[in-house]
């Protein structure tokens, strides 16, 4: 047999949908025990009582130990900005999110650098990825030090922690 | 340990953005009908088939059904593999186990992707079953929109690996020029494979320098294309292979290691312990112990060849140095020298890798298919001029935590 195609060069192209969106899923209450702290300006972590590492956002098992992190601790909002990335002037157009561009709909202003972080906070042993606010992109390193910037009035959802600002001597 | 067993034979689709003309059926038949050619024998003499694309893409759940009688499927053993970027990594080594194992003496290992049948850019629907119920579990608590698509919007895979290259970047002293050498190296080999998709020949760094920068440190000019394409192998048992082919690609060690799930968050939106994501522990581990079955004490010196999976130029690097290729840190210094060139001392991905070519449930397996490629003498006019005795083949994905290495040889163990 040799190859099918040569002997059936016809094809038709047909349209169709797949509905990613329609599912339920079940998930834990670990973010609400998180959000709740984000609410008192707090940062939660969990610790695995196996290899002492504290994990944030909080979670259920140790990715390295396989056992349960039941404790609970709060970290400080101080931390190190461990990478960061810099991202092209805002420009409308570019990409879409659930069929809409974040230009137009005001979640990203059309000519702004965007310094996304990765920050671990003094005393946990993870990383959260967040904006680096308040900083021009020629001063952002490796190692520098950052504190979170809270919402005005937190309402306990994970958009409390708007993101980190550089420690800036007074 | 396991039943001595080769690649015979290898075929490939031509891969380009769109391959318009074909169904997926007709994509896979296109790759395994040359690789039965390429091994002189037909479908009657295969005794399982071992199948796989990244789940979910193309908008087919089971794509096998679609295709298995075009393969030739019926009345044989059809398994199917779904690791996601790894798959064709794990395809090829499933078909080494089914053979390996004593249950067949031939088997095929086929991979393919079409993601032109996507109306999305790189099927982005098939990747979000990835992280869909993450991330409506996480808007459910009032995730910041402004922030989800800051540091999240230039997608799953290169989301990860611009702040993976930040971190290697920062640790190894390797500048953003070198990314632009390694990505010229992939176009220039790429041009000289005649299966490859992005081919640019004489490439140079000032040229993909010139490219637009997407998320510092990447530039478009660095990222892989979205590809259509389709690869197989043939594997059979010693004997078998001995008969049929004067120079088999030998199965020498095969492992595949998994790490903490790592998308930036793992699930649930919880925390993940590594702090940096060009760590990659599942490589070294699963290097480690593939070097073991292949009796490779120092790879430094043992292997005469490497095709990394690469979809961006710092992961040929970082990866580089997992495989136990170069020192911690030093793998830009030695491209930098053209160690890693097709004609240098240890050639890295000289068929221009997933950096040039990305359809991406074949990727992996395109790895193993090129090592043996080059292993045979067969490649064509990317053939390394030195003669290749172990080369390493290496796949990475899962949620890019899962990683597959290959090792294989002129001669079996």
């Amino acid at each position: 047999m040799a190859y099918l195609k040569d002997e059936r060069p016809e094809t038709m192209m047909v349209e169709g949908d797949w509905q990613v969106g329609a599912y339920r899923w079940k998930a834990p209450r670990l973010l609400e025990e998180f959000s709740a702290g984000l609410k008192e300006k707090k940062i939660i972590g969990s610790m695995c009582m196996g290899c002492g590492k504290v994990i944030t956002q909080p979670r259920h098992l140790c990715g390295r130990c396989h056992r349960r992190m039941d404790e609970r601790c709060v970290l400080s909002d101080w931390g190190t900005i461990t990478c960061f990335v810099i991202s092209p002037k805002v420009e409308k157009g570019k990409y879409k999110l659930f069929g809409m561009d974040p230009v137009d709909t005001g979640t990203l202003k059309l000519g702004e650098i965007l310094i996304p972080v990765f920050v671990r906070f003094d005393g946990a042993d993870s990383n959260i990825n967040c904006l680096l606010l308040n900083a021009k992109p020629e001063e952002v390193s490796i190692g520098m030090r950052v504190k979170v910037v809270w919402a005005k009035e937190p309402k306990g959802q994970m958009a409390d922690l708007e993101g980190v600002e550089p420690i800036r001597e007074k | 340990m396991f039943r001595n067993c080769a690649i015979i034979g290898c075929g490939q689709t031509k891969h380009t953005s769109r391959r318009r003309d074909v169904s997926v059926a007709e994509l896979a038949q296109q790759a395994v009908q040359a690789a039965l050619d390429d091994a002189g024998i037909t479908m009657k003499d295969v005794g399982c088939v071992v199948s796989g694309n990244m789940q979910g893409f193309g908008g087919v759940a089971q794509p096998e059904q679609w295709l298995g009688d075009w393969i030739g499927c019926p009345g044989k053993p059809a398994i199917r593999i779904a690791t996601g970027g790894t798959t064709g990594g794990s395809v090829g080594q499933g078909a080494c186990y089914t053979v390996a194992s004593g249950m067949y003496d031939v088997s095929i290992g086929v991979a393919w992707e079409k993601h032109s049948d996507s109306k999305e850019a790189g099927a982005t629907t098939g990747l979000m079953h990835v992280g869909m119920g993450n991330l409506f579990h996480a808007l459910t608590y009032g995730l910041s929109l402004r922030n989800l698509i800051a540091t999240s919007a230039v997608g799953a895979a290169a989301g990860v690996a611009v702040y993976q290259a930040m971190f290697y970047m920062h640790r190894s002293g390797c500048k953003q020029e070198h990314l632009d050498m390694v990505a010229a190296k992939a176009r220039r080999n790429a041009a000289k494979n005649q299966y490859a998709h992005l081919q640019w020949p004489n490439c140079r760094p000032e040229d993909i320098a010139k490219t637009e920068t997407i998320a510092w440190p990447f530039r478009y000019g660095h990222v892989c294309p979205a590809s259509d394409g389709a690869s197989c192998i043939v594997v059979a048992e010693e004997k078998t292979a001995k008969r049929l082919c004067k120079q088999p690609a030998w199965f020498l060690g095969l492992a595949s290691y998994s790490d903490e799930e790592n998308q930036l968050q793992s699930e649930n939106f919880g925390g993940v312990g590594v702090i940096d994501p060009s760590e990659q522990m599942g490589c070294r581990v699963s290097a480690k112990k593939a070097y073991a079955m292949a009796g490779i004490t120092d790879p430094q010196k043992e292997i005469d060849l490497a095709e990394i999976y690469q979809p961006f130029p710092s992961q040929e690097l970082i990866f580089s140095e997992r495989l136990g290729l170069f020192d911690d840190g030093t793998a830009w210094r030695h491209m930098e020298k053209g160690e890693t060139d097709i004609n240098g001392r240890l050639p890295i991905s000289v068929s221009g890798g997933v950096n040039a070519t990305n359809a991406i449930g074949s990727s992996a397996l395109q790895r193993i298919l090129e090592a043996a490629l080059q292993i045979q003498g067969k490649a064509g006019e990317h053939q390394v001029p030195k003669k290749v005795r172990k080369a390493v083949a290496h796949g990475w994905g899962g949620v890019t935590n899962y990683i597959t290495c290959t090792v294989l040889g002129d001669s079996p163990r």
